[in-house]
């Protein structure tokens, strides 16, 4: 144990990995400042530098930028009211009533606070629940896989914000586009029609940069630029901040806890856990009637967890290759790619890697304290940036990285082609997140199906014959008819749609 | 671009059936119950489905309405000019990438890519004054990274950096 623990900090403690750590904070900070890029697509853009560095470098980077992303979202979202990230949408209305109550600096020094202390819970858990986790996943077969892919999925659906079945649609546009190609049971080509490029099938990553990023550029086209920030002199930021922990520590475990459960389920995120977590503080606080008026107490909650979200979300991508959030799916891409293939083994044959990785995720949210500060106090500059200054780079850094990942133009046409599709699910309501899943997860769950049925003989019987498979197919079926439970129980009881919605 | 929901599941329905389609052609693996042939087949079904179940409205009570926050303090900006043309402005970003593959092999990474910044800088309101520089500096700010940093081949074409 300590053996590993000395060997993880020798990884760590080379040049390339504190400068690679370092730069991809600022860049992480400066991005998730910038509303309408979101620490997804600031993870998915690094992709292409990863593949130049080495492996713990490499997770470094992802590490510290996704980290830094999701607190910084909550700085314009305080001074302006535009979220500057996803996950900072569920309190940036309260933190902007803060800051016209004259109390910004508590708002984002919560928010830079909460985040650290989120983060750190986030790693602990993952440091906790993931080697006997391993433990149970090594008698695992292809049933259990099967089904844990399949709950997977079915997870992602249900935590959208959107229609059931719409997103259940978006996963299974997702598997199908992981069905190109000839990695296939049979290696014969499939949905090629002929063309050479598709042989290897569509990568996820390029796909990623297209949903994510030039979908992004593409609503930036017909949007009104947000107005300037204004210029203001802040106190000191960290002031208080000790005797709200001490006031809401019940509300900041609490944010803690659901932030990693929200992680650790496939599929949803840091802004799931940051809606889920407002709500559920408004709901028991002892003065929910504050609220909305500028109320610190949902902040420090929600902050907490959508940071926690994080870490957790590693922990089944790590363990089975279940992505926990669109963050995770990328890193699950860079893990693969540097020799790391996610896998029960891991935690035994690479246990340096994987403490290496336990260290960062720790390092990198001590040293968002005091990066954060610096960001808040030069976000007033950073936000000067006009968007037709940003979003030009962004196309550049997108053609690039796309051409960069196989060296061919290939991929520069997938991220046009994604970025396409994915403004137009976003445009009508089917979540994309949803889609990103079955691209990334759509190999694994076909073989896991193709190879469990070749061993059950075409049989369905043994698919519930295991008493892991059995409970797994349970839950994975009961995700699936939830929202029809969650409609009947509205048709039964009209007058608490209310409760029914807010439940689901 | 918002699309009534009858044309977006109508438009899964066909997809559906089609890989279902597609998938059935596919030669089973000699000997073996299940093959390439299996995984396609199911989705397709799947997807027909849910695009039929869409068409249907099913599920549509799920869906939340995007509400746009107002800004207070400041007079929102004025809406934009509502035109025919004017959604079509959206798939420049994705015509300009294809543009990139076309051009970039010929003209060579840096003029290709300032022309990229510039017109993508312009479309989204910038002065002259803005987007002439962008254009001028950002293709070699990124083949400083990219191509030597990160040694990614880029096309050199007409106009080779000077390292």
């Amino acid at each position: 144990m300590l053996k590993t623990l000395i060997e993880a900090f020798a990884l760590i403690s080379t040049w390339e990995v504190i400068i690679a750590m370092f730069a991809a904070s600022v860049y992480g900070l400066v991005i998730g400042s910038l509303p309408g890029l979101s620490a997804t697509m600031a993870t998915a853009l690094l992709v292409p530098v990863t593949f130049y560095l080495s492996p713990i470098a490499a997770i470094a980077t992802i590490v510290a930028a996704s980290s830094m992303a999701i607190f910084s979202g909550d700085i314009p979202g305080a001074l302006l009211r535009i979220p500057g990230t996803p996950a900072s949408a569920a309190y940036a209305d309260e933190a902007y009533a803060m800051t016209r109550k004259g109390q910004a600096e508590l708002a984002l020094g919560a928010g830079v606070w909460f985040s650290a202390v989120g983060g750190i819970a986030g790693v602990l858990s993952l440091m906790i629940l993931a080697p006997p986790l391993a433990e149970i996943a090594l008698s695992f077969s292809t049933f259990e896989y099967f089904w844990l892919a399949l709950l997977g999925l079915m997870c992602a659906t249900l935590v959208a914000r959107s229609s059931p079945v719409k997103a259940i649609a978006g996963m299974f546009l997702g598997l199908l586009v992981s069905c190109i190609g000839i990695e296939n049971p049979g290696g014969v080509p499939r949905f090629t029609f002929g063309l050479t490029d598709l042989f290897g099938g569509i990568e996820p990553i390029p796909a990623l940069v297209g949903v994510f990023a030039v979908a992004q550029v593409m609503r930036a086209m017909l949007t009104p630029e947000p107005p300037p920030l204004p210029r203001r002199k802040f106190g000191s930021i960290m002031a208080g901040q000790w005797m709200l922990t001490k006031k809401y520590h019940w509300q900041m475990t609490r944010g803690n806890i659901v932030g990693i459960i929200i992680g650790v389920l496939p599929g949803a995120g840091a802004d799931m856990a940051a809606w889920v977590s407002y709500a559920m503080s408004k709901r028991f606080s002892k003065e929910p009637e504050k609220f909305g008026t500028g109320h610190v107490e949902g902040l420090v909650e929600a902050g907490a967890s959508n940071n926690a979200s994080i870490a957790s979300g590693w922990v089944p991508s790590l363990l089975f290759g279940i992505p926990g959030d669109t963050i995770a799916a990328i890193a699950i891409g860079v893990l693969y790619m540097k020799g790391l293939n996610p896998g029960p083994t891991l935690f035994t044959e690479k246990a340096s890697s994987m403490y290496a990785i336990y260290l960062m995720f720790i390092i990198a949210n001590i040293l968002m304290i005091p990066l954060g500060i610096a960001m808040i106090r030069v976000a007033a500059y950073i936000l000067l940036a006009p968007r037709s200054g940003i979003m030009p780079i962004i196309m550049l850094c997108c053609a690039v990285g796309s051409f960069a990942i196989g060296n061919n133009m290939f991929g520069v046409v997938t991220v046009a082609a994604f970025g396409v599709i994915g403004y137009v699910m976003e445009a009508n309501g089917y979540p994309v997140a949803a889609m990103v899943l079955g691209i990334v997860m759509g190999t694994m769950v076909e073989q896991a199906f193709v190879t469990s049925l070749i061993k059950s003989d075409g049989s369905i019987l043994p698919f519930f014959e295991r008493p892991v498979a059995a409970i797994l197919a349970a839950m994975a079926i009961g995700a699936l008819l939830w929202p029809v439970m969650v409609w009947v129980w509205r048709k039964v009881k009209p007058v608490r749609t209310g409760v029914a919605a807010t439940s689901r | 671009m918002r699309l009534p929901d009858s044309v977006t599941g109508s438009f899964l329905v066909v997809l559906g059936t089609a890989a279902a389609y597609g998938g059935w052609l596919l030669p089973p693996v000699p000997g073996q119950p299940v093959g390439p042939n299996v995984f396609p087949l199911v989705i397709g079904i799947g997807l027909a489905l849910c695009g039929l179940a869409i068409v249907f409205g099913i599920g549509h009570t799920f869906e939340e309405e995007e509400v746009l926050i107002p800004l207070d303090g400041q007079t929102a900006a004025a809406p934009p000019p509502q035109g025919k043309l004017y959604g079509l402005r959206a798939l420049l970003p994705p015509a300009l990438l294809l543009f990139y593959v076309v051009a970039a092999d010929r003209l060579g990474f840096i003029i290709t890519a300032a022309i990229m910044v510039y017109v993508t800088s312009t479309a989204l309101g910038a002065k002259w004054k803005l987007a002439l520089p962008l254009a001028a500096l950002a293709p070699f700010a990124i083949h400083l990274i990219f191509g030597k940093l990160l040694r990614v081949p880029l096309p050199a074409g007409l106009l080779p950096t000077p390292w």
